[in-house]
């Protein structure tokens, strides 16, 4: 680290420092085509799979895990921000993916992020 | 004496560098801790803070030999991804079993991933490294499609290197939340003291005692540690409450 770094950590009486995550309104912004890609690919369906796995397994020992989470699935949230038939029908979600609302994913991200939830 | 395995989708995601840390958290909590390299072009003792001719030990070489840093024993075997007997050579040298007394921790290259798939079943825990980008994220499909539903159940991921200055970086980053949700044990951020400490052949710890990046990457370290009473049973990383969270951006 640069002196001149740690000098004004010192005086801040901080040990590191990082950027506040800015308050991205994504909705605002232009999508990103690979997200929008990736989501509707059908392949994704396999982290489904698995929380489901995983949540069949025993509990382990309490840890604090280093992250926040909102406790969802995948599905849970496809289902949550799905429109018409895609949030009917969780097992088509990806299938149908022209009904996929990506903007709306993308605008739950942002409202996580303004709470400090992400 | 339970293995963790550290791997990743794609080269230079960091791998080595976050199981180097696992390692010595580990250490750091008690743990009597081997690192295990598999790859043909190694850069661990760089983690270390070795000189960059430094070969490691076979696994099999005598105690005599043994290179330790820090009470940390660092040992190669890079004919282990062609093995078929390397799993029973662990249980045989008596891993694969539980408590703190041995850990391995297994460096695993990207480019063998099948032997991660042979590998991971047997750990205690398996930590997919990754970076919040573009091309880490295009690969997620098929690396799901390719690996088996207990594979994917029994990994852990890590963000590393996140540059939370980057909006890409953040969007991605918020993207990889929400797919792998609770299994995300956390992220490392992205700091030039890494390859500073690497450049001034010293440990992490040494030259920026400060480092964001040596905090973040002793959390995921430390939050590894109930793994270790998880033999044959992988441990997976299941989220907690916000307010517990104590990585958040200052």
């Amino acid at each position: 680290m640069r002196i001149d770094a740690r000098n004004l950590l010192d005086r801040l009486g901080k040990n590191d420092f990082a950027y506040k995550e800015f308050e991205d309104r994504f909705s605002e912004l232009e999508l990103w085509p690979i997200l929008e890609a990736l989501l509707r690919d059908p392949r994704l369906q396999a982290i489904d799979q698995a929380e489901a796995t995983v949540a069949a397994m025993p509990e382990p020992a309490p840890t604090e895990v280093v992250e926040t989470y909102s406790g969802e699935s995948l599905s849970s949230l496809f289902s949550r921000y799905g429109r018409g038939p895609a949030a009917d029908a969780p097992g088509d979600r990806r299938g149908g993916s022209q009904q996929q609302d990506v903007r709306a994913m993308l605008r739950h991200l942002s409202d996580l992020g303004s709470q400090g939830k992400i | 004496m339970p293995v963790i395995v550290t791997h990743g989708l794609k080269g230079g995601a960091g791998t080595t560098f976050t199981a180097a840390h696992i390692a010595m958290a580990l250490s750091e909590a008690g743990a009597d801790v081997t690192v295990l390299t598999v790859a043909k072009r190694d850069t661990m003792p760089l983690h270390f803070g070795l000189q960059p001719a430094m070969t490691l030990p076979s696994l099999f070489a005598p105690a005599e030999d043994a290179v330790l840093v820090a009470g940390i024993d660092l040992r190669s075997l890079t004919t282990a991804p062609e093995d078929n007997d390397f799993v029973p050579a662990l249980r045989d040298l008596g891993f694969l079993e539980t408590g703190q007394d041995k850990v391995m921790v297994i460096d695993i290259p990207s480019a063998e991933f099948a032997f991660a798939r042979r590998v991971i079943p047997h750990a205690s825990a398996s930590v997919c490294v990754i970076n919040a980008a573009p091309d880490t994220l295009a690969l997620m499909p098929q690396v799901l499609a390719e690996a088996s539903p207990e594979n994917i159940a029994a990994t852990s991921f890590v963000i590393n290197a996140l540059d939370e200055t980057r909006r890409l970086s953040r969007h991605s980053s918020a993207f990889i939340r929400e797919l792998v949700g609770a299994r995300l044990l956390g992220r490392i951020r992205l700091d030039e003291s890494v390859p500073e400490a690497i450049a001034m052949l010293q440990q992490l710890s040494k030259y920026a005692p400060s480092s964001a990046a040596l905090a973040d990457a002793k959390a995921i370290g430390t939050a590894l540690v109930p793994a270790l009473e998880t033999p044959g049973r992988p441990w997976v990383a299941r989220g907690s409450s916000p307010a517990s969270s104590s990585s958040r951006a200052a």
